[in-house]
């Protein structure tokens, strides 16, 4: 595989991760908002705060509802908005045209088109939930082509390496969000007994509600939820899930025993191994200190797996 | 629902208002579908019948259906515009099919093959013992002068002898129901993914045309281009490594390059994916450098290695021509082929068949004027209106004035334009391109419209491949000739009738 070819397989597999986290938490946000209990603070601004949050846009000035779904959804000036994160992925693609199948060719292709013709009238004012939902399916899609079309081999490895990569990082920036506007909600005065409904929000919002509620049987808390999404690795969507995912697809590249190679496998070994010992109480006090660091022993994995396999 | 006979009923109406029925033949042009109104030619009869039974409903629907899956197929090129979104556009595809004959296309194909062995003669002659400019058939002064012979080429035999492994030749039929070559087209000629994306495409959206005539199939191209790039591999080399060259996804013809390359099974690469290095050329893999023996570029020669040609090409591989000379990489095409498929030299094809094949020119070529030619340059100056001006050496339909679509002042233009530079100057009497029946969407109507045929010879180490039919190119707006998908231009699935 060349390196150019792999350095797109890897980012493809990175933007269609990136766009679905996107428009789930855009649509469950924003739709679970409508009957939210608390009424007090959640109000839209709040809502559309926490949606500028999530893609990283603290200093946008929500009063105008249809600028900010806008700017989130389809401003192609925007370069974390959500039609920007398709077009790139599918630009990825089309570098790595011949590496990848057909079918997953056209699927992601057809995706780009879907989404690139979608009406900004419609999307802005009745539209959300529907392009966010079409978001949703195509991405499936996608996932089918790339689990049934690909040859199992290191160019499938890379995409999926790519994938969990961004996984793990999104449902950090999920949980991180959540967690600020539980905090915001605190502030307000309200007691966090009153939390079920942002829990379950936050499990919608990294799709592990159903899971959740097979595992525990019971009304999730805090305990519970963040046990769940950041530490079972039988939950897809776990960060534990994740972190198992980089390392057992980058096994399948790691052909070589040179010395970067071993670096960035011992590192992800570590991780995954620190996820599989780790208990909630351990870190309770001080979740953000865990997600944090979390991440940036991702970001210092993806950063050497660049240098290593991908730089041409 | 229908009963049997209210479906006969409306067969029998649609019949009675067949969608070509309305058809006006133009009567200054060879129409290929119909030899007067509603008189289709024998060999399109079965053809005319079929499209008259579908309604315009149907044929708009499956139009559609068709254009949307062309766009999500990425079948498409971009038009670029700054602070602009990319506007993608599908390459017009017109679902009614252009026929050939069996006999007809036998005759276009000897004759391309034939073409393309003389020139492939005249290339190797022209860059080692030049005896054809010795003998004062070809001007050496044409061939010299021409930016596209390279030096760099001279005494230099590629593997095989081959230099024209994949060649375009574009061919259209006057009123006199002849075929006449236009142009040759020896560097990277494109459009080959057309016609094969074309044919898949007519499969899906009107299968029953295919009971009614029995066409040859195009399927294989891709495997004889990957047996024909094998047959010129580099010696010593026994399971050569194949790649195909592309200046990037945002070429133009990049849906192409991707499409050959995965046809192939081979890989697409980039100049930067390549280096060289002791005269062998590498590409750059997740696993270190792997030797890249055989290359389909589809890199211009200014650009293929900036050490040798353009210093400020980023799409080339530094060091290639060397490995190149060395022996150790094959490409395909040889450098220096557009010295053969420049405008003035077409001129004299006809000689070059002759001296070096010792054969009458099975295809005809069109009276070409020269205007660096004294006499021949004061017969264009004098008649810019009745002629067809060509820049020699640009592609795409660029720089052509058409005479009788000038204004005087514009004549004057032209006038000067070549008076400065009269070598880089053809002129041809303005040739009548056939017209084929072809759905115009604006008038939701089969209009006649221009066509030309642009064929695909490959040429292996003693073997010839001529794709069978080629890309039709339609000139969609009315009245127009120039055929180029950059001009307005689409294209017909193009049939070779099996007997």
């Amino acid at each position: 595989m060349l390196s150019r070819v792999a350095n797109n397989l890897y980012w493809m597999g990175r933007y269609i991760e990136r766009a679905e986290h996107f428009a789930r938490y855009s649509k469950e946000i924003y739709f679970s908002s409508l009957d939210a209990p608390i009424m007090k603070t959640y109000d839209r601004k709040f809502v559309l705060e926490s949606m500028l949050y999530m893609t990283g846009i603290f200093d946008m000035d929500v009063q105008n509802e249809k600028d900010v779904l806008f700017k989130i959804g389809l401003d192609t000036k925007n370069p974390n908005s959500i039609i920007s994160i398709i077009t790139t992925a599918r630009e990825n693609a089309r570098g790595a045209r011949n590496a990848i199948s057909t079918d997953l060719w056209e699927a992601i292709n057809k995706y780009y088109h879907l989404v690139n013709n979608y009406s900004v009238e419609k999307y802005v004012s009745t539209g959300l939930y529907d392009l966010n939902q079409i978001i949703l399916q195509q991405t499936s899609i996608v996932q089918g082509k790339i689990s049934g079309t690909l040859l199992h081999d290191e160019e499938w490895a890379i995409i999926l390496v790519g994938m969990h990569i961004e996984r793990a990082i999104q449902v950090i920036k999920i949980i991180n969000s959540k967690l600020h506007d539980i905090y915001k909600i605190e502030q307000a005065g309200h007691l966090v007994t009153d939390m079920s409904f942002e829990w379950t929000t936050m499990l919608r919002c990294t799709e592990s509600f159903d899971m959740n509620r097979k595992f525990y049987r019971s009304i999730p808390n805090k305990e519970q939820v963040l046990e769940f999404i950041m530490l079972n690795p039988q939950c897809p969507r776990s960060i534990a899930h994740s972190l198992n995912g980089i390392k057992k697809y980058l096994d399948k590249l790691s052909r070589n025993e040179s010395e970067e190679a071993k670096t960035i496998g011992f590192k992800i070994g570590k991780l995954c191994a620190q996820y599989q010992y780790l208990s909630f109480d351990e870190y309770k006090d001080d979740i953000y200190g865990i997600l944090n660091s979390t991440q940036d022993q991702i970001m210092e994995i993806s950063s050497e797996l660049e240098k290593k396999y991908l730089s041409f | 629902m229908p009963t049997g006979q209210t479906l006969i009923l409306e067969n029998m109406i649609s019949q009675m208002n067949g969608i070509l029925d309305s058809y006006k033949v133009g009567n200054s042009h060879y129409d290929e579908v119909f030899a007067a109104p509603k008189q289709p030619r024998e060999h399109y009869k079965m053809m005319v019948e079929r499209f008259n039974q579908l309604s315009l409903i149907d044929f708009e629907r499956i139009n559609n259906e068709v254009k949307t899956a062309f766009l999500n197929q990425g079948i498409t090129f971009a038009v670029y515009a700054e602070d602009k979104k990319p506007d993608e556009r599908i390459f017009p595809f017109d679902l009614f099919p252009r026929i050939i004959p069996n006999a007809e296309w036998m005759q276009v194909e000897k004759g391309v093959i034939q073409r393309n062995k003389a020139i492939n003669l005249f290339l190797h002659d022209i860059y080692h013992d030049k005896k054809i400019l010795k003998d004062k058939v070809v001007p050496a002064d044409l061939i010299f002068s021409s930016k596209n012979y390279l030096k760099e080429m001279v005494g230099f035999t590629p593997q095989g002898g081959i230099y024209t492994h994949i060649s375009g030749t574009d061919l259209i039929k006057h009123t006199d129901g002849e075929y006449y070559i236009l142009e040759d087209n020896l560097r990277c000629p494109s459009g080959v993914s057309y016609v094969l994306s074309n044919r898949v495409a007519l499969k899906k959206s009107l299968f029953e045309l295919f009971d009614a005539l029995k066409t040859k199939t195009i399927y294989q191209y891709p495997e004889q281009l990957l047996e024909m790039l094998k047959s010129v591999k580099p010696k010593n080399t026994d399971n050569p490594t194949i790649v195909v060259v592309t200046p990037g996804m945002y070429n133009s013809a990049y849906f192409e390059h991707s499409f050959l390359a995965q046809k192939m099974g081979v890989q697409l690469v980039e100049g930067r994916d390549l280096f060289v290095e002791k005269d062998f050329v590498y590409m750059k893999t997740i696993y270190g450098p792997i030797k890249v023996d055989i290359i389909y570029r589809r890199v211009d020669d200014e650009f293929i290695d900036p050490l040798c040609f353009r210093k400020d090409s980023m799409l080339g591989v530094p060091g290639l021509m060397n490995a190149y000379r060395a022996g150790n990489v094959t490409l395909a095409n040889a450098p220096g082929t557009g010295v053969a498929d420049d405008k003035a030299v077409y001129n004299y094809v006809p000689d070059i068949i002759k001296y070096y094949l010792n054969e009458v020119p099975i295809l005809n070529n069109v009276k070409t004027y020269h205007c660096e030619n004294e006499s021949e340059g004061k017969y264009v100056m004098e008649n810019i209106g009745k002629l067809v001006v060509k820049p020699v050496d640009e592609s795409g339909g660029y720089g052509i004035t058409i005479g009788n679509k000038l204004t005087i002042a514009e004549i004057e233009e032209v006038k000067v334009r070549i008076k400065s530079n009269p070598r880089k100057y053809i002129a041809q009497p303005i040739m009548s391109l056939s017209e084929h029946a072809t759905f115009i969407e604006e008038s939701k109507e089969f209009e006649p419209r221009h066509i030309d045929l642009r064929t695909f010879c490959l040429m292996g180490k003693e073997e010839e491949y001529v794709l069978k039919g080629g890309l039709t190119r339609v000139a969609l707006r009315k009245g127009n000739l120039i055929v180029n998908s950059s001009q307005g231009g689409g294209s017909k699935d193009t049939w070779v009738l099996d007997c």
